[in-house]
């Protein structure tokens, strides 16, 4: 196979030894099938072993090695070189999260989010073994499926100007799992989500930008879960405005 | 022996500038939709004030064709029907993507959600302006 070479342009980060971030250029050689990751990999490996940036299974499964790639969030595992022929090819880490080192973002705010919507099947009782599975039909795993593909790179986060501009914003990720729990036959859990979901950094910040949509590896429609999640909400409101709990919280209690 | 950890700061994250809408074309689509709001309202409340007023006042008619034949008037309709129809065309596209409807096993592509509400704006824009031909 026929090899060419490429220069690539990457942010660096390296707080031991310069506060400042700055850009570095290397020279690639790559050939058709060679991706940025690929690419990233010969420079740490051949020229320059203080490059940082995380990856895992080089194969698109395990969402780690994320980045801004011209711009644009990407897999770098699954970005090919030749598709910038001719072109300039510069490296970043994903917008929108703190740089620990190089292409390396520090994700926890991501994580606390994930963990509050509570990503499992919540059940109001468990069902004894014995009793056998939660059987679900076609129909209703399909309700759902293509939101259980998501693989946390986060690249979707990187692309909502909502996130970046208010980092409070539940988000994309976090929603469509919220959504694919939600949205399955088997989970009793959408009293514990919804108040996550509705809440003021909820779903209702979203404006139909849509670019998380754009930019999963995975086609999961981000964008669509969280209209799907407004439609519920929307339907509940009249419900939960008339519960007794809200009636309590909102009349006047009498010589209290 | 103690080995002594160096927590270095981190770049913190940066919150996106007034500019950001013009990083890539999606977003400034989306920014020149959400825009077109403005017209949207802008005409529809004039077109309120100027049906009140008649209404009120069935006198004023002429000095009513003044206003809406005047230069002034003209372009700002002309400017708010180019927004308006673009308002339109992308929240039809949006509902096709927002509730896709499923044939089969197949969804249906946005498009079809887009080219089913023109033809409704079309069907619905020519019926009024048949009853106000027909109510002259
Ligand atoms: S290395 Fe696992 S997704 Fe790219």
């Amino acid at each position: 196979m026929e090899t060419d070479t490429a220069t690539i342009r990457v942010a660096r980060y390296r707080p031991e030894k310069s506060e400042k971030p700055y850009f570095q250029e290397y020279k690639v050689p790559y050939r058709k099938d060679t991706v940025v990751l690929d690419a990233l990999n010969q420079v740490k490996a051949e020229q320059d072993g203080t490059l940082a940036y995380r990856w895992s299974c080089r194969m698109g499964v395990c969402g780690s090695c994320g980045a801004n790639v011209n711009g644009v969030p990407k897999l770098t595992c699954a970005t090919f070189l030749h598709e910038f022929k001719g072109k300039s090819l510069t490296i970043e880490p994903l917008a929108n999260f703190p740089v620990i080192k190089d292409l390396v973002v520090n994700i926890d705010d991501f994580m606390e989010k994930l963990l509050k919507v509570k990503p499992w099947i919540i059940r109001d009782k468990q069902s004894p073994p014995e009793e056998g599975e939660y059987k679900q039909s076609g129909k209703e795993l399909d309700r759902y499926a293509q939101f259980s593909s998501c693989i946390n790179c986060l690249l979707c986060y990187a692309a909502c100007p909502i996130y970046g501009l208010n980092e409070d914003f539940l988000g994309p990720a976090a929603t469509a799992l919220a959504y694919r729990y939600i949205a399955d036959s088997r989970d009793q859990g959408k009293k514990a989500r919804f108040p996550i979901v509705h809440d003021l950094e909820g779903v209702w910040e979203c404006t139909l930008i849509g670019e998380c949509s754009v930019v999963c590896p995975k086609g999961v429609d981000p964008m669509l879960a969280i209209q799907k999640t407004k439609i519920l909400g929307a339907m509940e409101a009249p419900k939960t405005m008339l519960s007794p709990e809200t009636l309590k919280a909102i009349l006047p209690r009498g010589g209290e | 022996m103690s080995t002594k950890k160096t927590h270095y700061p981190e770049i913190p994250r940066k919150n996106l500038g007034p500019g950001w809408w013009l990083a890539n074309r999606h977003y400034t689509v989306y920014m020149i939709r959400e825009l077109t709001s403005f017209f949207v309202t802008a005409f529809s409340l004039i077109y309120i004030y100027q049906v009140y007023r008649l209404a009120s006042n069935p006198g004023t008619y002429s000095q009513y064709l003044d206003t809406v034949r005047s230069p002034a008037m003209i372009s700002f309709s002309i400017v708010a029907l180019g927004f308006t129809l673009f308002h339109s065309v992308t929240w039809f596209y949006l509902i096709g993507k927002i509730q896709p409807i499923k044939i089969g096993r197949k969804k249906t592509s946005p498009l079809l959600a887009l080219g089913i509400n023109t033809v409704f704006l079309v069907i619905i824009s020519f019926a009024v302006l048949q009853l106000f031909i027909v109510g002259k």
